[in-house]
């Protein structure tokens, strides 16, 4: 029994160790479609487009995408509806249609916790009023949404921590990191992100923030006008500088990392102190992030840019900025070797999207795969 | 390497180990009475049924609104119906363990039985349907029980199978409804009939398929007096003058009757045993005309999507398209020869769709919508077309419509501009340097959508899916809105939620209707997008004549081709109707039942292009008649022009309505 152990072990390995094949989902949102990626360690292709929707003459808009953990699965948020959009569920490979069901305004990003098997998906509500939204926890097996959890305004990037106990999602008007207890589906943290961004460093017991004003006294807020102030307006444009669009945790060094789209920078928030521990300055508008699984290198897309960036973790060094090969670099996925990052590049108008490859290795691009217009939504299938 | 090996082992160890526990929750089902909770208790056991120590448990109600489930596994009941509880055991990996445990709630019993609007006196020989609300003991009106009926004397007052009371013999009777042991009832007193015979009138004793008779009964007693609470009820039998069609049509209960064949109908009203009967003569409504493709300004390597046709100001006639999943790109069009249709000018904006376009009544202005720019900002572009071989950009405006503009109208130097899918904003243009947000109108219903708006005389009239069509005084002074502040005063909504648009009506006969047209796709997507789309859905006739009151009087509906876009001029609709091409339709008249049905359709134009963006697959978006010219817009072949010949009346054998 032992030796026929070792001999399948040893079989995988030396299949693993070979592998030159890489499958990657990419959706197409002015298209409608998906397309599966194959690449070969040289050459990437569309193998394969699954049209999404019901709608012929409507853009539906599918937006986000996952594999599920044992790579059986793949869902699909479509981000149109009356006015809900939709979860897709497909079977990898024959890309059957499982399932759907309706979730919130815009659904957007999405995970599978390797702890709960739920999925977590963010009501993006994108166009919607300065409002808090949601992140929908849907049971994937079933096709039920459990329930919609209250973050903040337009809330996008959801990832899941290494243990899975943990969906972290940022509220990109509302500038707030939030941490979702995968468990008991409530709120546990939120975090501030314009406050904490701007404090890191400071020492707050030193600064005197009691004593505000010329006289060392406190605001009289009773004799302040504020019926001229125009607080309901006020709360209407609250718009964050930080502006995230994406927060991934690291899968070994309790840290997330954060796309401060309006900031031009990566925030690096320490989830023990809950607070911003590190600023990148990057390229403009970074927007998605991954990092590779063996913890090194994070790699980020700059969608103003049209640029990625790939960045040392431990030193907080851009050891590159790669133009894409279009403009509006959107989604980002890194292959389970950490060998090559998937970036998915809207463009403009007509312009077919694309998927580039980036060997980070040698941080450059490798080839490009083409598909249906606006290329978004990213996902990393397999490898053989 | 060797770490590669340890970890891989250690995984199919873990994983082995994995399999060989259970997640066991009890009990395993669960039945519970509304208000009621009941704990449920988890745990992990291995292969031996050792309980595993240090398991977590989660538990999560499938439908919030009817059970929950709190994180120690309490489940309370809400409301009736069959459920399930997910347990979950979290475990790092994709190591979790999970079940469901069915919970059957069970509804509260019966409390109450109530017969409604039932009179206390019948006239011998008449026959009414009983109706019945039953409410449970937590007051839930209850549909889903049977119902059964009983009479204390079957001689005096019996029941059939479906509720109807039918008034035997002279004498008093005790009625009831009894649903689950719990009894309703009432006494009703059975009378001597005073009737004695019923006349039957109607407004006109022939005429065409499509037209609506009234029918008037008056039931009498002996001295001729009539009997105003008698029942009457009306029906008609048929016989088609073509073997080949069976005669048939519809008649309303207040004695509204139209035929959809040719043929000889009798309406007959009756009352308790008394009936009368009056026969009429149907004829073809023969309106049928030839009609023909005049020109064609291709689009073939784009869809196309909306278009408006004007008269520029020098007095040339043009048109303008928008591409639909594509660059951004509105092509101007000159239209003044129908024959000769030829593009003189075109825009492209950042979008991959420019939905709808419009121009201004005094064709200065275009205004074009966004959706899918690049910067995700979508909004409105407004273009000078004074000189439309020369359309320049006046400005772009994306405030509050950056979810994308799907559609959009102009009037009196307003944009209607609908915000993504959700409301309309209503954008001054007046200076079109500074346009600028000056009112917007939203529905307060839960889960509200919107895809189109259309103005007329100071009322928009929006298409709001499920939310049906919504008439709103936007300056009308009926309600006392303005564009600033709108008001909402009427509205109408049916059972597919398909609502797509909607086109306002003024009848000559006086009537007030609102086409509201439907948008499916039932039949799904051809997967490879080289093959005709097929839609459904129909266009639904409401008569708004009394606002609060809106009835759906008529339809008219296509097998297997569905509406989409469409005008009216006159009496004459002209509809788009995706694979269906263009239907142009009569409705002249009073309209009731199945327009399509009663030969109303005056000519029909497909446009299939073999050198179409997708090949001979008519897909067309919208109908407006410019001239005596029908234009209209195909999703793969551009713009079009026909003509339908002038109607030629045939001289009339029989009386006509």
């Amino acid at each position: 029994m032992k030796k026929l152990l070792l001999a399948f072990v040893f079989v995988i390995h030396i299949f693993v160790l070979n592998a030159q094949d890489y499958y990657v989902y990419v959706t197409a949102e002015s298209e409608d479609e998906v397309a599966l990626v194959k690449f070969d360690g040289k050459k990437a292709e569309t193998i394969k487009t699954i049209p999404v929707g019901v709608w012929p003459a409507e853009i539906e808009g599918p937006h986000g995408i996952t594999v599920d953990p044992s790579g059986k699965y793949w869902y699909l948020s479509l981000a149109h509806g009356n006015p809900y959009g939709f979860l897709y569920k497909f079977r990898t490979g024959s890309d059957d249609l499982v399932s759907k069901i309706q979730l919130g305004l815009f659904p957007a990003s999405m995970q599978i916790s390797t702890s709960t098997g739920l999925l977590y998906c963010v009501n993006f509500n994108l166009h919607g009023d300065m409002v808090p939204s949601s992140v929908s926890v849907v049971d994937p097996e079933l096709m039920i949404e459990l329930k919609k959890v209250t973050t903040g305004v337009m809330p996008h990037g959801s990832r899941i921590s290494p243990d899975g106990l943990y969906q972290y999602s940022v509220g990109m008007m509302s500038g707030e990191l939030f941490e979702i207890d995968a468990v008991s589906l409530k709120v546990s943290r939120k975090l501030d992100l314009d406050k904490s961004a701007a404090d890191m460093g400071m020492n707050h017991s030193t600064m005197g923030h009691a004593t505000s004003n010329s006289e060392n006294k406190p605001m009289d807020h009773a004799n302040m006008d504020h019926s001229k102030m125009n607080h309901d307006e006020m709360k209407e444009m609250k718009h964050s500088k930080v502006k995230p669009t994406w927060v991934t945790p690291h899968p070994n060094n309790g840290k997330a990392y954060i796309a401060a789209n309006g900031a031009a920078q990566v925030l690096e928030v320490d989830l023990k102190t809950w607070e911003v521990s590190r600023k990148w300055d990057g390229g403009k508008g970074p927007y998605n992030i991954d990092i590779t699984p063996d913890g090194n290198k994070l790699i980020v897309t700059y969608k103003t840019d049209g640029a990625t960036g790939i960045w040392d973790v431990e030193k907080g060094v851009e050891l590159a900025r790669i133009p894409n090969t279009n403009s509006v670099s959107h989604g980002v996925a890194v292959s389970s070797d950490s060998k090559y990052a998937f970036i998915s590049v809207e463009g403009k108008g007509d312009d077919k999207g694309r998927m580039d490859v980036i060997n980070l290795e040698t941080m450059k691009i490798v080839d490009t795969a083409f598909l249906g217009k606006q290329a978004g939504g990213i996902a990393f299938w397999k490898q053989e | 390497m060797n770490k590669l090996f340890v970890s891989f082992l250690a995984i199919v160890v873990l994983g082995t180990a994995g399999f060989s526990q259970e997640l066991k929750v009890s009990p395993s089902t669960l039945s519970l009475d509304i208000g009621k909770s009941q704990k449920l208790k988890a745990q992990v056991v291995d292969e031996n049924g050792k309980v595993i120590d240090g398991r977590t448990f989660a538990f999560y109600s499938t439908k919030g609104r009817a059970i929950s489930a709190d994180s120690t596994g309490l489940v309370t009941a809400h409301l009736a119906g069959e459920y399930d509880v997910i347990v979950i055991s979290p475990g790092e990996n994709g190591k979790w363990l999970r079940t469901t445990v069915g919970v059957i709630i069970n509804h509260p019993p019966i409390a109450k039985v109530e017969i409604i609007e039932a009179p206390t006196q019948m006239f011998q020989g008449t026959t009414l349907p009983l109706q019945v609300l039953v409410y449970d003991e937590l007051n839930f009106l209850r549909d889903d029980v049977d119902v059964d009926f009983h009479s204390s004397k079957t001689n005096v007052a019996s029941f059939d199978a479906f509720g109807n009371l039918t008034a035997e013999e002279v004498g008093k009777v005790t009625v009831s409804a009894e649903a689950e042991g719990i009894k309703g009832s009432i006494n009703i007193e059975i009378i001597e009939s005073p009737i004695s015979r019923i006349k039957l009138s109607s407004d006109a004793n022939a005429g065409r398929t499509g037209d609506v008779f009234h029918f008037s009964a008056s039931v009498l007693d002996k001295k001729g007096k009539v009997v105003n609470n008698a029942p009457i009820n009306y029906s008609f039998v048929g016989v088609s003058d073509n073997i080949e069609y069976s005669a048939s049509g519809l008649i309303k209960q207040d004695g509204r009757f139209v035929a959809d064949i040719a043929g000889t109908y009798t309406i007959m009203a009756k009352s308790g045993q008394y009936a009368t009967q009056k026969t009429i003569k149907i004829v073809p409504r023969n309106v049928s005309r030839k009609i023909e493709v005049i020109g064609h300004g291709s689009v073939n390597n784009k869809h196309t999507s909306d278009f408006w046709i004007w008269e520029g100001l020098d007095g040339r006639d043009y048109g303008v398209t928008g591409t639909w999943g594509a660059d951004g790109t509105a092509y101007f069009w000159d239209v003044t020869d129908p024959a000769n249709i030829f593009k003189i000018d075109s825009i492209k904006v950042d979008a991959r769709t420019v939905n709808d376009v419009k121009v201004s009544k005094d064709g200065t202005i275009c205004v074009i919508s966004r959706e899918g720019a690049s910067n995700r900002k979508n909004g409105i572009v407004i273009l000078d077309v004074k000189n439309p071989k020369d359309v320049k950009v006046i400005s772009t405006f994306t405030k509050n419509l950056t979810g994308g503009v799907h559609n959009l109208f102009i009037d009196k130097g307003i944009v209607y501009a609908l915000s993504a899918g959700r409301k309309y904003y209503m954008v001054d243009i007046n200076d079109p340097l500074k346009p600028h947000i000056v009112g917007e109108f939203e529905l307060e219903t839960i889960g509200h959508s919107i895809h189109d708006v259309w103005i007329e005389n100071g009322i928009a009239y929006s298409s709001n899916w499920a939310d049906g069509i919504q008439l709103v005084d936007v300056g009308n002074g009926i309600a006392g809105g303005t564009h600033k502040k709108p008001v909402r005063f009427a509205s109408y909504t049916y059972p597919s939620g398909a609502n797509h648009a909607s086109f306002p009506f003024h009848s000559p006969t006086g009537k007030f209707y609102v086409i509201g047209g439907d948008e499916k796709f039932p039949y799904g997507l051809d997967p490879e997008g080289d093959k005709p789309a097929r839609a459904a859905g129909f266009l639904h006739f409401i008569d708004f004549t009394d606002l609060d009151n809106p009835e759906e009087v008529a339809s008219f509906e296509i097998p297997m081709m569905g509406s989409h876009n469409y005008w009216v001029d006159g009496e004459i609709l002209y509809a788009a109707f995706y694979n269906g091409g263009v239907r142009v339709v009569d409705i002249s008249g009073e309209l009731m039942g199945d327009l399509y049905k009663q030969g109303r359709e005056i000519a029909w134009i497909v446009p299939e292009d073999p050198n179409g963006y997708v090949k001979n697959a008519p897909f067309t978006w919208g109908a407006q008649l410019h001239k005596g010219h029908v234009f209209y817009s195909d999703w793969n072949s551009g713009l079009w022009s026909a003509k339908v010949e002038p109607a030629k009346p045939e001289p009339t054998k029989v009386e006509i309505k």
